[in-house]
């Protein structure tokens, strides 16, 4: 349990998905405006990789390597399969949201369909398969994970809020500025690097 | 509007020609891949000997790296013990022809360290004189890190090293494989002081130690320090061949 | 002169004004990394040197061509339902393909772009231009918009990895200019008058990407000032 824990807090903070290896960029930047947007979008992020993470790590070991059940190896079909099982994750939460909570789902709107192309949710199952993770290891990685973008977008939507109201060259209005902050706490997060969650 | 048949049908269709072109390529290409990873892990070892090796090392073809294996080197593989295995018995373990350079080592880390076997190369260069280049693995800072570590005939004098990782920070853990000048200063260390096997140790701050130390990287004390130990244990897990070696 | 006026009509050219604008406009105007703020995961990561994001930029191109081609020519006969799905295989198939050419024959390449070789399938460009354009389109203007889009993409990171490489490593493509080691043409504990210049190191690390683009967009919007606000 205490290595899971572990990773959670890794993923989250130590190996932030969004400010430490910058995935799930064009989401982050073009949601990130107001804060009550950043937070539903980072809601549905965590919880679309909890879900996609453990499907994509039963597809990995048991359809696409030697020891699956097809007996040869087609890794080669892993892109396809692990876009379809995210593309396919967002349309059902899509679907359940709709009928569950149609105010969340009309507050959401279009970012909720965009989840599939973030670069955090497929980013994340390759980092899985790269690290050779078991099943819970993902769960806990895919939790963190989305737990730690979730985080990044919504400081950056906060202060993005704040800084509308400052004196910003027009040039830089807007995107740029939104760059170099993403780039100012990217610096910042990197001074977490190196901590072994373990220690505490 | 489709009707659901000629969806259904649309998508098997779709599926089957996607697979069939993948299947194809990915049929087709394997024995490229094949050749591309262990050359390339070929490469990895040739380069702590790089110094040796006459001409840019970083121009070598793949023609080049095959000739020196073929011609140059002589690959063993011992276990713990530092008993060396013969190829028969290799082919029967099922490492493919036999060959140390066909060992999985990442899988063979996975085992307990009594159960692993490593690789030895004993590298002859042009000039006639013996290298013997060992292995090790350990963990960086992120991940998994490993190195070759070439030792002159007199089985003491470093000849020199290669690192590699799985994802140590680019600009910091990473310099172990980028930073040439770095890596150059292992170079002439002692691996023994006396009959006591010291190893190599990365000192943050600057070496003191002209024969055992080597210089940090900044930035990268883990990374660094995960260098220091598989050194360690590597060596120390090399040292009942080596013995054998130096009589 | 009816005859002329209709065969005027019927001559269709190859590369004339609306052509040629499908293939500028994403350079400058609609540039989809500053403007349509798409594609920025890789432009990221991959820039640390002008070899890797040449090589990401050249897929890049290909994939958002050739899944820009296949989409048009089969956009009537893709169901609605199923349709991202369709256009999410297309682009996953023809980006398996570039990762297994890539390991075939550029090793190297395929070794250092590793995990983000994948990520171009969630590259926004492609997918946006397969729903903004090829969809409606037909396949040849649909293959100049995905080239057009390919090439403003690939300026961006050139330009990005340039700085970075340059800087950070003081090589360019590979070529070692300016450093500490005999090994550069311009050896810096040499050089009388160069002597004073370092490396940024922070160059190499990854939000110096950020700081370098947001740079870029702000010259970009000076220069072009109808785009301020844009996004």
């Amino acid at each position: 349990m205490g290595e899971l824990v572990n990773i959670f807090i890794k993923s989250a903070f130590i190996e932030n998905l969004a400010l430490s290896y910058f995935l799930g960029m064009c989401s982050y930047l073009a949601v990130s405006k107001t804060v009550k947007t950043a937070f539903g979008l980072g809601l549905a992020v965590i919880f679309v990789l909890g879900i996609t993470m453990p499907i994509n790590w039963i597809i990995n070991s048991y359809l696409l390597s030697e020891n699956g059940i097809f007996g040869v190896d087609l890794t080669f079909l892993r892109f396809i399969l692990f876009i379809a099982v995210i593309a396919s994750m967002v349309q059902l939460v899509e679907m359940v949201v709709e009928k569950y909570s149609p105010a969340l789902y009309n507050s959401l709107g279009i970012f909720l369909p965009l989840i599939t192309v973030n670069c955090a949710i497929l980013g994340g199952s390759l980092f899985m398969v790269s690290k050779e993770y078991n099943f819970s290891e993902s769960v806990a990685f895919g939790l963190g994970g989305g737990f730690g973008w979730f985080l990044a977008i919504v400081a950056i939507a906060a202060i993005r809020e704040k800084i509308k109201y400052s004196n910003v060259p027009p040039a830089l209005r807007g995107l740029g500025m939104a760059f170099l902050l993403t780039g100012l706490m990217g610096m910042a997060f990197m001074g977490l690097m190196g901590i072994d969650p373990a220690a505490f | 509007m489709h009707s659901t048949s000629s969806i259904i049908r649309f998508v098997i269709v779709m599926t089957s020609i996607v697979a069939l072109i993948l299947a194809a390529l990915q049929n087709g290409l394997k024995a490229r891949h094949d050749r591309n990873e262990s050359l390339y892990s070929k490469k990895a070892t040739l380069a702590a000997v790089s110094n040796e090796i006459d001409g840019d090392f970083s121009k070598l073809t793949d023609a080049d790296i095959q000739n020196i294996f073929d011609n140059q080197i002589v690959q063993s593989v011992i276990d713990a013990s530092g008993k060396i295995y013969s190829e028969e018995e290799l082919l029967e373990m099922g490492v493919k022809n036999g060959k140390a350079e066909n060992l999985d080592l990442a899988k063979e880390w996975k085992k307990p360290a009594e159960e692993r076997l490593r690789p030895v190369y004993k590298f002859t260069n042009n000039s006639g004189e013996d290298f013997y280049i060992l292995y090790t693995r350990g963990k960086g800072l992120w991940d998994e890190i490993w190195g070759n570590i070439a030792l002159k005939s007199d089985i003491n004098t470093v000849a020199g090293v290669s690192f590699d990782h799985k994802a140590e920070t680019p600009g910091l853990g990473a310099e172990i494989k980028e930073n040439k000048s770095w890596v150059r200063q292992f170079i002439g260390k002692k691996i023994y002081d006396g009959l006591e096997l010291a190893s190599i140790t990365v000192r943050k701050g600057g070496a003191k130690d002209p024969n055992h130390e080597v210089d940090g990287i900044s930035g990268a004390t883990i990374t660094a320090d995960g260098v220091t130990a598989m050194l360690e244990t590597g060596l120390e897990a090399y040292r009942p061949y080596l013995e054998t070696l130096k009589n | 002169m009816a005859d002329t006026a209709i065969s005027e009509k019927k001559k269709t050219i190859a590369f004339g004004k609306k052509e040629r604008k499908l293939l500028t406009d994403p350079i400058n105007d609609d540039n989809p990394i500053t403007v349509q703020v798409l594609g920025i995961c890789s432009a990221l990561a991959v820039t640390t040197g002008m070899k890797n994001a040449a090589v990401m930029a050249v897929a890049v191109i290909f994939v958002c061509t050739f899944s820009n081609v296949i989409t048009s020519l089969f956009r009537k006969s893709i169901p609605k339902q199923v349709r991202m799905i369709v256009q999410l295989v297309i682009i996953a198939t023809l980006v398996t393909v570039v990762e297994l050419t890539l390991k075939a024959y550029a090793f190297e390449s395929y070794k250092q772009l590793s995990v983000f070789i994948g990520l171009i399938i969630t590259n926004c460009i492609i997918m946006g231009r397969l729903e903004a354009f090829a969809m409606a389109n037909r396949p040849y203007e649909s293959a100049l918009d995905g080239l057009g889009n390919g090439i403003g993409y690939g300026l961006i990171l050139l330009i990005v990895a340039f700085f970075r490489e340059f800087f950070g490593k003081g090589e360019i493509f590979g070529a070692k200019i300016i450093g500490a080691t005999s090994e550069y043409a311009i050896n810096t504990t040499e050089s009388t008058l160069f002597g004073w210049y370092q490396g940024n190191n922070l160059m190499v690390l990854f939000p110096s990407a950020m700081f370098v683009i947001a740079v870029l967009i702000w010259a970009h919007r000076a220069w072009n000032t109808k785009l301020v606000d844009v996004s």
